[in-house]
């Protein structure tokens, strides 16, 4: 039985829950007077404790990056949330800054006092213009009542919030292209660091984290790790907006913890699968994580663990749902579509390998494709894996090897002999 | 030709100075704001935005020409961006594409003769729950089909 | 810096603690493959070709982004690092053209050394639509661009911003549709601009002064120092001797020199080897005709006499040993002897890194020897003897001799000089280094180098 828990999406279902006076009756900035005048370090070690991990894709625990931060340097420190959500099947960004951005900029006070930032970025994808607006309007709001600016709530803690519009490249969701591109280059994602080491935005120390994993920030700082852990499971704490597109009566973002099971996720809040169909597979977090088949699905739960365990991924937990309907050629053909025209270019593995193996896929599609083609998109999708400087072209490779592998017999069947 | 940024956006480019640590972040914003005030971003404005941003001229022309939403020639003025991307495309954005093609009589990437409407066949945007969408210039329209399609349309100014 | 050990394939290396890999590979002749890695521009990990096995990780590493450290253990000949390199070669070469035969890199492309040493043989590209990019596009400045040859190395547009900060170049464009171009409606412009040939690693980049000219493997080449201005830029003289066994030169390049002029020189000095094949003296001549070298010499003995005061110019561009032999033949016959260097100031040509003003090749050299290097007080002379200075009205004489390279004045008696090309010598440069030139190619007609010349004129009887 899925329990009903509303961290990040509690304030939702409200009548004009985007607007400061809604939500000030409701809880927003109640942390502010308390919290910026405790130790900031408190504030990391709650959110280490608490085990919150980073809700873009990645998985990696928040209290890691955050402890990166330099303690009371010299240079400047800065937040940059990265509302550039751009992964097919992703949609959960966007609705925490159009139906509460007053919990993100919260969330976004408390983080930069914690790590010891005066200003703060939100990188927000080109194409969400109009739900910029909101979130600009957000923010004015927020300035105008004092949670923005000079000595915030009386705190002596200054914030500014700049909002950065992108320009249309699905890679500057990596932040090291995030960071390229917030410093007005092109979006190439950077060599990585030997050691552990926090992103770099002018050479000055950066956080980079999720929208999402911002808004979580204030409800862990209010109410204790220990109770953010009561939620999902032990490696895997606390909740994610996770939401349903594709084959399925209900789409839509409905916050759970992890842990769930996947199916009773899919049939509780997306009502099953569209037209009452087969099963066929579902992708568990966005295109780029591997698929599952419906039996591999029925063992899944929604967590980090048991997707990795499948040998996928939770990813954003933004579930494709594919129904008997789908055709994996035009799956494949389409996923690879998206990943041509979205690679950087830097890398020639990457460069090269997402546009043959695109024309592979419509060959396959068209029912052109031999046997060989087939093995040269595998070996395609090896060498795609590791060889490059951003996880883009590994993703690519993965997704492709396990589309092949689990509905092998489809695509062998349209190959000429 | 010659590009100048209007007096409006020029006081807007000072605002956007003091909130940034280097002048070198301005890169997209004002690439933003030549796109707002033109309607796309001719040669002649990488010349001006170097010289705020103190890149070189090279640097931008790279940029704009990394970020797909940056346009080199104008568009129509009803620029529809049609998802192709996977959740749309298994809810049907093929059938509305195709619809749009027979009504406009255009392909993606073409501008209708009067000048009025331009189809673009864009990746994810972001509306995977309210699947097919579209965006006519920055407005989402979502769970499209051919009835909405005609009548979003009509209504158009 | 602490040093390490390191073994590569089992061979012991002594490296500096945390210096990039592939240097050290490099710098002790590991032939490792790479086309965006550049001593000169350093790495930019976007080729991804030069693949190592690191014992102990996971994946290969790139030798461009990995420090060693003592006891490092790298392998290149890993069966699934040369694989890997393979595969990554094959994406390379997916959308090239594969037109070898009519390409002026074949050669020396890294492409093709690698495709031999991968053995791509039986890879095959059937089914595939290539991908295709503009050609012939040019760019400006002598540089022709072929873009389905490109592999994106990026060092062109890094040589553009980094080295020479004009920015001329950049990659325009994402994905598979990512190119190397100028801004719209500008070109490629700037006074090293040629230098881009030679980084680029494939034929993406040719010379259109060497285009379609000669296949570079019929070349000989000879390494000597430009003889544009006072810098000693160190060049390797292309020429046609092994192929045709003709005296022509096709180009210079640049030869790495740290000390010096690094891995470059600045166009005027590249296109400046035209001066050995155009408009040159190849014959003795007295007063329009042309005469036998014995006749000459006795003719240049009448004109000298015993009591005639004598002047002897010289170019500051001579060898050393040409100049100590002048200077030597001066004190012989009692001539003043000046290398007046004024005539060689150009201060439009100067500039913060390798082009100096002082344009002639040996003026330190002149300096070191006490020559007289400028013309002052009025002189009463009967003869003036020219060793290629290249202005010799300044003084009024009346007899009038020159050695020259090129055809250019009417003096009473001609003779014929070689050019630095056709001997070997040594250069003083304005840094006081003095280096080695040697012998590219046989003199032209009779031209003898002045050295030799002086040895055959006669003295004052």
């Amino acid at each position: 039985m899925i329990r009903d828990v509303r961290i990040v999406s509690s304030r939702f279902g409200l009548a004009n829950s985007h607007r400061l006076s809604t939500v000030l009756m409701r809880g927003a900035y109640d942390s502010l007077p308390i919290h910026l005048k405790r130790p900031p370090e408190q504030i990391v070690r709650a959110v280490d404790e608490s085990g919150l991990r980073g809700k873009g894709g990645g998985g990696a625990p928040a209290g890691e990056k955050w402890k990166l931060m330099p303690r009371n340097s010299d240079t400047p420190s800065y937040l940059v949330v990265n509302c550039d959500e751009s992964e097919p099947g992703t949609f959960k960004d966007r609705e925490i800054i159009t139906r509460d951005p007053h919990l993100l900029i919260e969330g976004m006070i408390l983080t930069s006092y914690a790590i010891g930032a005066n200003h703060a970025y939100i990188y927000i994808r080109g194409e969400y213009k109009s739900f910029e607006l909101i979130l600009r309007r957000a923010v004015d709001e927020a300035y105008e009542a004092g949670f923005l600016g000079r000595d915030i709530a009386g705190s002596g803690f200054d914030l500014d919030i700049t909002i950065h519009r992108g320009g249309g490249a699905y890679i500057c969701g990596e932040k090291s292209a995030l960071l390229e591109s917030l410093e007005g280059k092109r979006g190439h994602p950077r060599l990585k660091p030997k050691g552990k080491e926090p992103e770099w935005y002018f050479g000055a120390p950066a956080l980079v984290n999720n929208v999402e994993t911002i808004a979580s920030v204030p409800y862990i700082v209010m109410n204790g790790a220990r109770c953010y852990r009561q939620f999902g499971t032990a490696q895997s704490p606390g909740t994610l907006l996770f939401s349903l597109s594709g084959h399925i009566e209900r789409p839509g973002i409905y916050e759970a913890e992890f842990g769930v099971s996947m199916m009773e996720y899919i049939e509780r809040f997306g009502g099953g699968v569209k037209g009452k169909k087969k099963l066929k597979g579902v992708i568990p977090g966005g295109i780029s994580t591997p698929i599952l088949t419906a039996e591999e699905a029925a063992r899944a739960t929604l967590d980090y663990e048991s997707l990795r365990t499948l040998g996928s991924s939770l990813g954003t937990g933004g579930m494709i749902v594919l129904s008997s309907e789908a055709d994996m050629h035009g799956v494949l053909k389409n996923i690879l579509g998206f990943y041509r025209h979205e690679s950087c270019g830097q890398c020639t593995p990457c460069r090269e390998g997402t546009s043959w193996s695109d024309q592979i896929a419509s060959r396959m599609l068209r029912g052109e494709a031999t046997m060989k083609d087939l093995d040269k998109l595998l070996e395609l999708a090896d060498t795609m894996n590791g060889k490059t400087i951003c996880v883009f072209a590994p993703a690519v490779s993965g997704v492709i090897l396990s589309i092949i592998d689990k509905f092998r017999d489809e695509f062998t069947e349209r190959l000429r002999p | 030709m010659s590009f100048a940024f209007s007096p409006e956006n020029l006081g807007k480019i000072e605002k956007l100075r003091s909130r940034y640590p280097s002048p070198k972040a301005l890169t997209l914003p004002l690439l933003w704001l030549v796109q707002e005030q033109e309607g796309y971003i001719p040669g002649e404005a990488f010349d001006a935005i170097a010289e705020i941003t103190t890149w070189s001229p090279m640097d931008i022309y790279k940029s704009a020409s990394f970020y797909t939403m940056l346009r080199f020639e104008p568009a129509g003025k009803y620029h529809i961006k049609i998802c192709r991307s996977l959740s749309c495309t298994l809810c049907g954005q093929a059938m509305l594409y195709r619809h749009l093609r027979e009504k406009l009589g255009i392909k993606a990437g073409e501008t209708t003769a009067d000048g009025r409407f331009t189809i673009e066949r864009v990746e994810c945007l972001g509306s995977c729950g309210t699947a097919p969408a579209m965006q006519i210039n920055d407005i989402y329209y979502e769970e499209l089909n051919t009835l909405k399609l005609d009548t979003i349309l009509e209504n158009l100014p | 810096m602490s040093k390490v050990k390191i073994t590569v394939d089992g061979r012991v290396i002594e490296a500096d603690d945390g210096a990039l890999l592939i240097e050290v590979l490099l710098a002790n002749g590991v032939d490792i493959p790479h086309f965006c890695y550049h001593e000169a521009l350093g790495p930019d990990g976007n080729c991804r070709m030069c693949m190592v096995k690191l014992q102990g990780a996971k994946r290969p590493q790139i030798a461009c982004d990995t420090f060693v450290c003592d006891g490092m253990e790298v392998s290149l000949k890993d069966p699934e690092i040369r694989t890997t390199v393979q595969r990554i070669l094959e994406l390379e070469l997916i959308n090239h053209p594969i037109d070898c035969p009519t390409c002026d890199q074949a050669g020396e492309c890294r492409l093709q050394d690698y495709y031999m040493e991968y053995g791509l043989y039986d890879s095959s590209f059937e089914n595939y639509q290539k991908i295709h990019h503009a050609k012939h596009t040019d760019l400006g400045s002598n540089v022709m661009l072929d873009q389905e040859r490109c592999v994106l190395c990026a060092r062109c547009t890094r040589f553009t911003s980094n080295i020479t900060k004009t920015n001329e170049l950049g990659i325009i464009g994402r994905g598979d549709e990512a190119h190397v171009s100028t801004m719209p409606g500008k070109t490629l412009d700037n006074p090293y601009a040629m230098n881009i040939i030679d980084l680029c690693p494939v034929g993406a980049l040719t010379s259109r002064d060497f285009r379609f000219a000669r296949r570079v493997w019929f070349l000989g080449s000879a390494p000597s120092v430009c003889h544009g201005c006072d810098r000693g830029c160190n060049i390797t003289i292309d020429h046609d001797r092994p192929k045709n066994g003709t005296e022509t030169i096709y180009r210079f390049r640049p030869r790495k020199n740290e000390r010096i002029n690094g891995h470059f020189i600045c166009d005027a000095g590249r296109l400046s080897y035209r001066e050995h094949n155009e408009n040159r003296q190849l014959q003795i001549i007295r007063e329009g005709q042309s005469i036998g070298r014995e006749e000459a010499l006795e003719a240049f003995e009448q004109m000298i006499g015993s009591q005639k005061r004598i002047m002897i110019l010289a170019d500051a561009n001579l060898y050393n040993e040409d100049l100590r032999a002048i200077k030597w033949y001066a004190k012989e016959i009692g001539a003043l002897l000046f290398v007046p260097l004024e005539s060689y100031r150009d201060e439009s040509f100067g500039d913060d890194w390798l082009r100096s003003s002082m344009r002639a090749a040996n003026a330190r050299g002149v300096e070191n020897m006490g020559i007289n290097r400028e013309v002052s007080g009025g002189y009463d002379i009967d003869v003036l003897i020219n060793f290629n200075h290249p202005t010799p009205h300044m003084i009024a004489a009346g007899e009038f001799i020159e050695f020259q390279t090129h055809q250019s004045t009417n003096a009473d008696l001609i003779f014929p000089l070689a050019m630095f090309s056709e001997y070997g010598g040594t250069l003083t440069n304005r840094d006081n280094i003095t280096q080695d030139c040697m012998q590219a190619v046989n003199p032209s007609g009779m031209s003898l180098s002045a050295q030799e010349w002086v040895k055959l004129l006669p003295r004052r009887s």
